[in-house]
């Protein structure tokens, strides 16, 4: 029950007397009707509802006295209204107001890691001044904090070349990919050249090399795992997912050619097509370029002939294609000119043997010899 | 017309005069060897400490000291008749009633030394340690008497304050609730004329302190402070009205300050010396003593083998004393929270280099 | 119990319920708490439901009412005691600064202090003079003596459980103005909250708007202005002003660079004058602008026709972000 009481209707005013009701109990009221008159030491006052709602209950008739902070009226249902303060005003809460409340306890999560570079306010301000944008620089202090000579020595650059490019996009997230694998593997680079001098005329490069890839991990099983540096511990995968390096303007893209091992030579290309337009167009999803067991570099198409490629944890192998170039090779005893395919092979000494890297390059060499 | 609305009056319980001898015809229970031997060997082993804590003090071994002396007689009777389960909130001048409730001596010079691990000793049980602000612990006497209460513990607290204690709203306050809840406090006024330099007739222009209680409406009454036998039965009634659940005592203790009110304080300057002198011929010790000697419970060889004794304790736990190592600087740092927050771990941290440094000697520079 | 949208008064209540159900020595104290319910019925029903010997009305006298905490404390009973309104919390002080927040130190934890006090504080109610008052700092500067602000229902429950249940003493205070200005859904499953950190309320970049009891409303009204206007606030309830989550507020300026620290409180030598001074030392080389305060001056907290011109309001912390955001060193 919900009760309206006499409120203090001038300063101090103790007490008031009922003139006359103008409502009747059961009678449905608005907010700022007229309820009662009632007369106090000073005037005759209207005191009106101070909300809408069905009247239970009068308190005293025409001529009672009625003592400030006593009730007044009774509303029918709701809360009881005692405000609960023998001093001031509580603000009420709105009753649609009854959602969870959900707050994170403690820093938010991207506050754990602090994005701004660290520098003192005064080489901010010298950065400002000079234009030198702080988030290119790497600073020469303490903890990585920019100092006033790290700004001014880039002002003197930029003044000379212009300003640098801050790397963007893929080509961001290659150099730091290729950073992150040149501190953690432990390459080593086989080199060897594969005769495909029979191989007839206007042959799938592309595919003969997935194809001799699925080969060699088929029989020397031991490249085609992840590597886990940190636990030191191997994952052998079954599966030949194999990660084909793509080049384009933006930069390197190495989408997943998935079970290499066991799907047919026209299914393969089909998909490696598609694959390449997803990526010219820019539209291959996340997820179609993780995952690969082991990587193949086609740079023969471009030029070069051996490489060290990169491996990018947590696989452990990489395999490079040069460019196909006819050349004197021993054919039992005697110098003919035949196709060959140069090959480098990059593993991760640190996941394999040099033994399992020479066979996996022999398995390799020979499918690509049949 | 007018009618008396209530009319208080305040007892005041002495059975010795200043030289030992009876007021008039004692009691049974006075006569006999039990506890007056004990409270009289108490009484001395607690001069003893108050004299040497005094002299480590004046050769730099102890730090600001509250002598006790003229008190012997109400620590050491309040103690002996508290039981163990019983909780002292003591002030600053109790060191006998600690030392009684089993505080080792050495750990009294340890605390006065300026170590808190004084206050830690294990053998003080529950018994709050030495409040410092004035009056604060007439409160805390209360509150411990009302987890008593609520765990359903028949025991007793016991809290002493001084003169100048009284004229704080917390022993006003504290007189109050416990009359208000009954609870089974004993509060006890070491009456000793003096607080610092402010005598008793400056404090309050209330003949007695004790009349205090009778606004707070509980049990208030006066005993000589320096007859430890008037002081055995007051404050044993006391506590077995408090145990049995009959309320809190306001008992105003007349002693005398026999010292300055600290080592850092100098009496001479607010006390006139006639006064002095006319109370040491009414101090406790050696009106118990001539007691005893009336009595044939002492003589000059058991004097001589107490006195004796007494020294060699008291020298061993000053030997003990100085062999405590020095704590370490964590520990300034590990009690403040029941777990050390992050922020203040890092000030832990600094202080151990800064404590490492200065005992190198100087800033380091590097 | 089910869950249930109640008002943060209605939170605290719960939250003692819990704790008087779940420990048989948690008791209450203060002035009109028990058949009256409190002045503001934060202890309502309670007296009824747990009797007098756990919900006790006391003599008027707070110095007494903290230091019969303090006495209750070291002997096992966990007092949480009510002083009617933070203006008259200033008889406690001696008991808590002298006792309470340094009994377990100076007996090297033989003996320590688990209790709380509760009192309402903070102006905007239109109360008589010495009722509106945030002097929260003057509590915050002491060693030993935890001080913790809710700013919702949840978190009141939450905390305040969590105060009941520490072994240090607690000083819980809590923003009367919005003791009813919203409801949100609680769960009563006895879970608290922990003291010793701060609370992201709302994630943001670009700054941290730092603040604590009834002046998050105001701060979470302005970020979302802000979010209008293309700046992300990150809006920090600090909640425990001792020992505080410094951590937390250096890795959030750290990332945004930017601070406003807001409070009723007076301007000098306030909790966001201490919170300026740590990001200075462990986040200058991240600031992007100086941390800036919006804060009550420096007078007396006015009778209630002034209190509205004393209190930092929504306009106040937009003008404080949009003049950090457009600074340039």
């Amino acid at each position: 029950m919900k009760y309206f009481k006499l409120p203090d209707l001038g300063e101090g005013l103790p007490e008031a007397e009922i003139v006359e009701w103008h409502v009747q109990e059961g009678d449905e009221v608005e907010v700022d009707q007229i309820l009662v008159s009632v007369e106090t030491a000073k005037a005759i006052v209207e005191v009106p509802s101070p909300q809408t709602g069905v009247i239970a209950h009068l308190f005293g008739a025409a001529g009672d006295t009625i003592h400030t902070g006593e009730p007044l009226v009774e509303f029918a249902g709701g809360e009881d209204a005692d405000s609960g303060t023998v001093v001031g005003q509580l603000s009420q809460a709105k009753s649609t107001e009854s959602q969870r409340e959900s707050f994170i306890i403690g820093a938010a999560p991207s506050s754990r890691q602090a994005a701004h570079q660290s520098t003192t306010p005064a080489v901010r301000s010298l950065a400002q001044r000079l234009g030198v944008s702080l988030e290119t620089l790497r600073g020469s202090g303490p903890g990585g904090r920019v100092t006033a000579y790290d700004v001014e020595r880039a002002a003197d650059l930029d003044q000379s070349f212009g300003a640098p490019e801050p790397l963007k996009g893929v080509r961001k997230q290659m150099a730091k990919a290729m950073a992150q694998s040149h501190a953690e593997v432990v390459p080593v680079t086989l080199c060897e050249d594969a005769d495909i001098d029979h191989w007839p005329e206007g042959t799938d490069i592309t595919m003969r090399l997935v194809q001799a890839i699925a080969a060699a991990c088929q029989a020397v099983p031991d490249l085609n795992v992840w590597f886990d540096g940190q636990q030191l511990a191997r994952r052998p995968h079954s599966k030949i997912d194999l990660g084909v390096a793509v080049d384009t303007e933006q930069g390197l893209f190495v989408p997943v050619l998935r079970d290499i091992g066991n799907r047919s030579l026209d299914d393969l290309r089909d998909g490696l097509n598609r694959l390449r337009a997803d990526v010219k167009a820019r539209s291959i999803p996340p997820a179609e370029m993780q995952g690969a067991t082991i990587t193949l570099s086609n740079f023969g198409t471009l030029a070069g002939r051996y490489a060290s490629p990169v491996i990018v944890p947590p696989q452990v192998a990489i395999i490079g294609a040069g460019v196909i170039r006819r050349q004197p090779v021993a054919v039992g005893d005697e110098v003919r000119i035949h196709r060959v395919m140069p090959l480098s092979l990059t593993f991760d000494h640190r996941a394999a043997t040099g033994g399992e890297a020479a066979r996996f390059m022999l398995a390799l060499i020979q499918s690509l010899s049949e | 017309m007018h009618e008396i609305s209530y009319q208080g009056e305040i007892r005041l319980t002495r059975y010795l005069n200043d030289s030992g001898e009876p007021l008039g015809e004692m009691p049974d229970w006075a006569c006999g060897n039990q506890p007056w031997v004990g409270y009289y060997q108490q009484m001395v082993l607690a001069r003893q400490f108050d004299t040497k804590a005094i002299s480590l003090q004046r050769t730099g071994q102890l730090g600001t000291f509250a002598s006790l002396l003229g008190a012997e007689a109400i620590d050491v009777v309040c103690a002996s008749l508290m039981q163990a389960e019983d909780v002292l909130v003591p002030y600053y001048r109790n060191h006998a009633m600690q030392m009684i409730r089993g505080m080792p001596i050495s750990q009294l010079f340890l605390y006065w030394g300026g170590d808190e691990r004084g206050s830690a000793t294990p053998e003080m049980g529950r018994d709050l340690p030495n409040a410092v602000p004035i009056a604060t612990q007439c409160l805390h006497a209360c509150g411990v008497a009302t987890a008593l209460k609520l765990r359903g513990e028949h025991q007793a607290v016991l809290t002493m304050i001084g003169d100048g204690g009284t004229s704080k709203g917390d022993f006003m306050e504290a007189i109050n609730v416990a009359g208000a809840w009954q609870l089974p406090v004993v509060f006890i006024i070491n009456n000793n004329q003096w607080a610092i330099s402010v005598p008793r007739s400056q404090q309050c222009i209330a003949p007695t302190l004790a009349q205090k209680a009778i606004g707070a409406g509980i049990r208030g009454e006066q005993v000589d402070g320096n007859d430890a036998i008037a002081l055995h039965e007051v404050v044993g009634q006391a506590l077995e009205r408090a145990r049995a659940g009959k309320g809190p005592t306001v008992i105003e203790a007349l002693s005398y300050r026999l010292s300055d009110h600290t080592t850092a304080d100098d009496a001479t300057r607010y006390r006139p010396s006639d006064e002095l002198k006319a109370a040491w011929a009414r101090e406790p010790v050696a009106r118990l003593r001539n007691w005893l000697h009336s009595q044939g419970l002492w003589d000059e060889a058991r004097e001589q083998a107490w006195q004796t004794e007494t020294k060699q304790l008291i020298e061993s736990a000053v030997a003990t004393y100085q062999a405590i190592e020095p704590q370490s600087v964590d520990e300034q740092y590990d009690y403040l929270y029941a777990e050390c927050p992050p922020g203040l771990a890092a000030q832990r941290e600094q202080a151990r280099i800064r404590q490492q440094r200065r005992e190198q000697g100087g800033a380091d520079h590097e | 119990m089910s869950d249930n949208a109640i008002t943060l008064l209605e939170a605290v209540n719960l939250a003692l319920a819990r704790a008087l159900e779940e420990d048989p020595n948690v008791v209450l104290l203060g002035e009109d708490i028990g058949t009256n319910g409190g002045v503001f019925r934060a202890t309502d029903g309670l007296k009824a439901r747990f009797g007098e010997r756990r919900v006790i009305d006391t003599p008027l006298a707070e110095t007494m009412i903290a230091g019969l905490s303090v006495g209750m404390a070291t002997q096992g009973i966990r007092p949480v005691a009510e002083i009617q309104f933070m203006g008259f919390i200033f008889p406690t002080m001696e008991h808590l600064v002298a006792h309470a927040a340094r009994m377990r130190h100076r007996t090297r934890g033989r003996l320590s202090c688990p209790m709380v006090l509760r009192a309402p504080f903070g102006g905007g109610i239109h109360a008589p003079e010495h009722h509106s008052e945030s002097t929260e700092t003057l509590l915050a500067h002491i060693p030993g003596l935890r001080v913790v602000i809710p700013s919702s229902p949840a978190r009141a429950y939450g905390l305040l459980l969590a105060a009941i249940r520490c072994d240090d003493p607690v000083v819980f205070l809590e923003p009367k103005r919005i003791y009813r200005a919203s409801k949100t859904l609680i769960e009563d499953n006895g879970e608290a909250l922990p003291l010793d950190t701060c609370f992201t309320l709302r994630e943001g970049s670009d700054i941290t708007l730092i603040s604590w009891g009834a002046m998050i409303s105001e701060t979470l009204a302005a970020a979302d202005q802000l979010a209008d206007e293309g700046i992300s606030c990150e809006v920090i309830d600090v909640a425990t002003l001792n020992p505080i989550d410094h951590a937390t507020l250096v890795a959030s300026v750290s990332k945004t660079g930017r601070c406003v620290i807001i409070h009723e409180a007076p301007h000098h030598g306030g909790m966001g004058a201490e919170i300026a001074a740590t990001l200075s030392e462990q986040a200058l080389t991240y600031l992007q602008a100086p941390p800036r305060r919006v804060t009550g001056d420096d007078t007396v907290m006015p009778y209630y026709r002034y209190e509205q011109l004393y209190l930092p309001d929504v306009d106040d912390i937009l003008i404080a972000v949009r003049e950090t955001m457009e600074y340039s060193g």
